[in-house]
C-alpha cells in the first residue's frame, strides 16, 4: 500500500512496557510522527528487562526494539520546570497526547487534561490504563495477566476439567493498544468537523471484556458461567488439535457442517470409523468428540501438519499447524505477505519486527526502534528553536535527561 | 450509539458473524451510520449461534447477534442476483466506508473486488477482513478462530510450564477474531482521516491471521535476539506467576519485582516466608514451588478472590481477582464507569450488555439502540432513501432480492 494515512499528524507519548507503545508504532505505521518522551529516571521496563535469564541486556535489546520500532524518543525530565516548559511547547505543536501511564502521572506533573486545554484548546488526549483513569479502583496496580484476569477472559481459559491459566501472550496490551489508536483517531476526525478536541479514557480490562461477549451474555441470559473448553466450540466438531509427525507437531482442524464432514472423510480415505452412528451428523459428532478427536489423531499422526493442511484446505477444509515463532517466520504465505521484517537497528543489530495487521509501509528500510533519546537534537532544533548552546545547558542540567 | 463521533459517517456492512461486524460496531457505537446486509430469511449467521435468550433458539434471540450488531440498520439483500447487486451499488455509491468479510473468491465472482468497487464511488473505502489476506499462497484458506490463532503462532505459546503430550490450546470464545475486527476499525479510521482530506478511497487488507501475529512481540524478540523458541512448555522458572485456588474460586498471583513478593508475604501474614532462604527470590521459589505453593493455596483457601484482591491492592500488590461473568458483571469499578448498559430489544426486552471501554469527556453518552429484527429497515433504506415504493418491496420479497 504504502499510503500515509496519518501524515503531518504528530503524537506525543508517554508510553511504556506494551500498550501505549504498540499503540505508538501502530500509529507511526499509520504515517503520523510519535514523539515518545524517555527519561533515565526511569527507563520503560522494556529497555532494561531481560529477553532471557541468561541474555546479556543493555539499553538498545529487547522487546523494546520490536514494539517501538518507528517511534522517536526524547529523553525529558517531567520534574524539572525547563523539561515542564519544553513539554507543554511541544504539545502546543502536536496533536495529540497518549499515555498508558498510571492515572495520576501527568496529572502529577502538572500536565492534566485542563493544563493541556489551556496550552492547545482543541488538543487530543487519550489516556489508557488498566482499569480507567475514574473509579473506586482506577489506582490499583496490573500487569497483562492482572488485566486479563479481572476483565473476566482467565476463567475461561483452560482445558477442560482443569484450573484456569494465566495466557502466555497477554493479549490485554495489544487489544488495550487498539482500542487507543480506535479513540485517538476518532477524536481527529471529530476534530476534522468540529475544531473540538478530547479527552478520552480507557480501561484496558474493560477492553479485554468487550472481546468476550459469549462469556457475559450466557450468564445475563441464562445465568451460566461458560466452563473452560480447551479448543472446543458451542456445535463445531470436529475443533481441536491433533498430532502429527515429528516432536510436539500439531495440526488444528475446524468442520461446522456435514459436507466439511464429508470432504474430511474423503481424504482421510473414508476409513469405515467414520461410518459410525457416532459421526453421523454434526449433533452426534459434537456429543462424541471426545472418541472422535482420538480417531482423526489416529491418522494425523502419519502426516507432517504441513500435510494436512494442505489436502484439508485443497477440499476446502479449515485445517493448519499449530505454528512456532520460526516456523511462523519462515512460512510462504507470511513470508509472501510482509508480515516480519528484518530491520538493522544502530545498536543491536539485526531485529525482527511485525507490521500491523494490514500491508503498510513498514520495509527493512523504515526507522527501527530509537535509541534512548535519539530525537533530541531533532526536537530541541527543530521543533523547538533551540540552538547548540542551550542544549548543551540543558543536558547539564539534567532537563535533557 | 454511544457517543455522537462518527455523525454523518456512512458504512455499509457486507459480513457475517464477528470480525465484519465488529468493525463496523465498533465505527457505530461512535455513531456512524451502518447498514447492515444480511442473507434474506436467514440472516447473520451468529443469529443461529448460542447464547440463546433462555436457551430458546430464535433469529432475534442470540446473545452474540444481539451485542455485535446493536447500532446498526439492517436490511436484507441478496447481491448474487442482478437487482440486488445494482441496489448495493447504489448504496456503495451513496457510502463513505464499505467493510466486508467476505472470501476473496466471493467477492470476484460478485463482481464486487476493489477494482470494480472503486469506479462506482472512488473515494470510497473497503474493509477487507479474511483469515489469510486478499492475496498470498492461503489467500483462498478456510480460516475461524481455532485456526487463526494456532496458524498466528500463538496456540504454541498460549499459557507456560504447559505438557507437550498434551494439545495446544486457543483462548475462549472467539477473541482473537474480535481482536482483527477491532485491529481493522484502527485502520478504517486512519484511512477515514486521509479520505478527510484528500477524498482518496483504498482498499485496506486485513488477515486475522497477522492480527494474531501483532500478540507476539515476545515470541519475536527472543527468536530475533536469543534465537529461542517460546513455548508453551517452557518452564517458567520464576514463581510465584500461578492462578491459585481460594475460597470461591481463584486469584492471579503474578509478581514481577521482588518487593511485590514481599509485600504479598505481609498481606498473608508471613513475613517470616520472605526470609526463607527457599524462598528468596524468583528463582528459588520456583524451584522449591512444590513446598511453597501449598503454604500459600493454605491461606488464599479462606478468603473469598474480593477479599484477597482488596487487601492485596489495597498493600500495592498487583494481584487480580479471576473473575467469572457474574463477578465481572458486580465489579463496581465497571459500575462506576457506567461500563454495563442496559437495551430494550422488542423481542427479548431488557438486557444487560457491555457497552464500550473509553469515555470521552467532551461528549454525551447516548443510550444505544438494539440490534436490529431481520429486515427491520429495509423499508426505510429501500423506500424512503432509494426511492422504491412499497410494491417494489413486496415483488422483491418474493423474487429474493430481499
Amino acid at each position: 500500500m504504502g499510503i500515509s494515512y496519518l501524515k503531518g499528524v504528530r503524537v506525543i507519548a508517554f508510553t511504556w512496557v506494551w500498550a501505549g507503545p504498540w499503540a505508538g508504532a501502530v500509529l507511526a505505521d499509520l504515517g503520523a510522527e510519535v514523539i515518545k518522551i524517555e527519561t533515565k529516571q526511569r527507563l520503560d521496563s522494556q529497555r532494561v528487562v531481560r529477553i532471557t535469564r541468561d541474555a546479556e541486556q543493555d539499553l538498545n535489546h529487547g522487546q523494546f526494539n520490536v514494539t517501538n520500532r518507528g517511534v522517536k524518543s526524547l529523553t525529558l525530565n517531567m520534574k524539572q520546570p525547563e523539561g515542564l516548559e519544553m513539554i507543554k511547547k511541544l504539545i502546543k505543536m502536536s496533536d495529540a497526547v497518549i499515555t498508558n501511564f498510571a492515572p495520576r502521572a501527568l496529572p502529577g506533573w502538572g500536565l492534566g487534561y485542563d493544563v493541556l486545554k489551556e496550552i492547545k484548546p482543541d488538543t487530543i488526549l487519550v489516556t489508557m490504563p488498566a482499569f480507567g483513569s475514574t473509579g473506586p479502583d482506577k489506582d490499583y496496580l496490573s500487569y497483562g495477566s492482572t488485566i486479563e484476569a479481572v476483565g473476566g477472559l482467565s476463567a475461561s481459559f483452560g482445558y477442560p476439567g482443569e484450573g484456569p491459566v494465566i495466557s502466555g501472550p497477554y493479549p490485554s496490551d495489544p487489544i488495550g493498544s487498539m482500542y487507543g489508536v480506535v479513540s485517538l483517531l476518532a477524536a481527529l476526525n471529530y476534530r476534522n468537523k468540529t475544531g473540538q478536541g478530547q479527552h478520552v479514557d480507557i480501561a484496558q480490562s474493560e477492553g479485554v471484556t468487550t472481546l468476550i461477549p459469549e462469556v457475559i451474555m450466557e450468564y445475563v441470559m441464562n445465568g451460566r458461567i461458560r466452563p473452560r473448553m480447551g479448543n472446543g466450540d458451542e456445535i463445531m466438531a470436529p475443533h481441536a488439535c491433533y498430532p502429527c509427525k515429528g516432536e510436539d507437531k500439531w495440526v488444528a482442524i475446524a468442520v461446522g457442517s456435514d459436507e466439511k464432514w464429508k470432504a474430511l472423510c474423503k481424504v482421510m480415505g473414508n476409513p469405515v470409523w467414520t461410518e459410525d452412528e457416532k459421526f453421523s451428523d454434526q449433533y452426534n459428532r459434537w456429543q462424541n468428540q471426545d472418541e472422535l478427536n482420538k480417531l482423526i489423531g489416529t491418522w494425523t499422526k502419519d502426516f507432517t501438519n504441513y500435510e494436512v493442511m494442505q489436502n484439508l484446505q485443497k477440499a476446502g477444509v479449515a485445517a493448519g499447524p499449530s505454528f512456532n515463532i520460526k516456523e511462523l517466520i519462515n512460512d510462504p504465505h507470511v513470508k509472501k505477505r510482509g508480515v516480519f521484517i528484518e530491520q538493522n537497528h544502530p545498536a543491536a543489530g539485526k531485529t525482527i519486527v511485525y507490521r500491523s495487521p494490514w500491508t503498510t509501509a513498514l520495509t527493512s528500510d523504515s526507522r527501527p526502534a530509537p535509541l534512548l533519546g535519539q530525537d533530541n537534537e531533532y526536537v530541541c532544533k527543530q521543533l523547538l528553536g533551540m540552538d547548540d548552546a542551550k542544549i548543551a545547558e540543558l543536558i547539564e542540567k539534567k532537563v535533557i535527561y | 450509539m454511544f457517543y455522537k463521533v462518527l455523525d454523518g459517517v456512512k458504512i455499509v456492512e457486507y459480513g457475517n458473524l464477528i470480525s465484519a461486524p465488529f468493525c463496523a460496531k465498533i465505527l457505530a457505537d461512535l455513531g456512524a451510520e451502518v447498514i447492515k446486509i444480511e442473507v434474506p430469511g436467514l440472516g447473520d449467521e451468529s443469529r443461529r449461534r448460542e447464547p440463546f435468550f433462555k436457551d430458546i433458539p430464535g433469529l432475534e434471540r442470540s446473545g452474540l447477534f444481539l451485542y455485535l450488531n446493536m447500532n446498526k440498520l439492517g436490511i436484507t439483500l441478496n447481491p448474487a442476483m442482478p437487482t440486488g447487486k445494482k441496489i448495493l451499488c447504489d448504496l456503495l455509491a451513496q457510502a463513505d466506508i464499505f467493510i466486508e468479510n467476505n472470501p476473496p473468491k466471493k467477492m470476484r465472482k460478485l463482481g464486487l473486488s476493489y477494482n470494480y468497487v472503486k469506479l462506482i464511488n472512488p473515494r470510497l473505502i473497503m474493509t477487507s477482513i479474511t483469515p489469510f489476506g486478499q492475496t498470498g499462497p492461503y489467500k483462498d484458506f478456510e480460516g475461524g478462530e481455532l485456526i487463526a490463532t494456532q496458524m498466528g503462532g500463538v496456540g504454541n505459546i498460549s499459557m507456560r510450564e504447559g505438557d507437550a503430550s498434551k494439545e495446544p490450546i486457543k483462548l475462549p470464545a472467539h477473541l482473537f477474531t474480535f481482536q482483527a475486527g477491532l485491529s481493522a476499525s484502527a485502520a478504517t479510521l486512519g484511512a477515514l482521516f486521509h479520505q478527510s482530506l484528500t477524498g482518496e478511497g483504498t482498499q485496506l487488507d486485513i488477515s486475522e491471521q497477522e492480527s494474531v501475529i501483532q500478540n507476539l512481540n515476545s515470541a519475536t524478540a527472543r527468536f530475533s535476539y536469543a534465537n529461542q523458541i517460546m513455548a508453551r512448555t517452557d518452564a517458567a522458572g520464576h514463581a510465584p506467576f500461578h492462578i491459585l485456588p481460594c475460597k470461591d474460586g481463584y486469584i492471579c498471583a503474578a509478581f514481577v519485582e521482588e518487593a511485590e513478593w514481599r509485600r504479598f508475604v505481609e498481606v498473608m501474614g508471613h513475613p517470616e516466608w520472605a526470609d526463607n532462604e527457599l524462598f528468596v527470590n524468583f528463582s528459588t521459589r520456583a524451584k522449591y514451588w512444590d513446598a511453597l505453593k501449598p503454604l500459600i493455596v493454605e491461606w488464599t483457601m479462606q478468603y473469598t478472590m474480593e477479599e484477597i484482591y482488596r487487601r492485596s491492592q489495597e498493600k500495592a500488590v498487583p494481584l487480580g481477582a479471576v473473575r467469572s461473568a457474574d463477578q465481572v458483571l458486580l465489579d463496581k469499578q465497571m459500575a462506576a464507569r457506567d461500563f454495563f448498559v442496559e437495551v430494550n430489544h422488542p423481542e427479548i426486552g431488557n438486557l444487560t450488555y457491555q457497552s464500550i471501554p473509553y469515555r470521552f469527556s467532551g461528549l454525551q453518552r447516548e443510550a444505544p439502540a438494539a440490534a436490529p429484527l431481520l429486515g427491520q429497515d429495509n423499508e426505510q433504506i429501500y423506500c424512503r432513501r432509494l426511492g422504491y415504493t412499497k410494491n417494489d418491496l413486496v415483488k422483491f420479497k418474493e423474487a429474493g432480492v430481499i
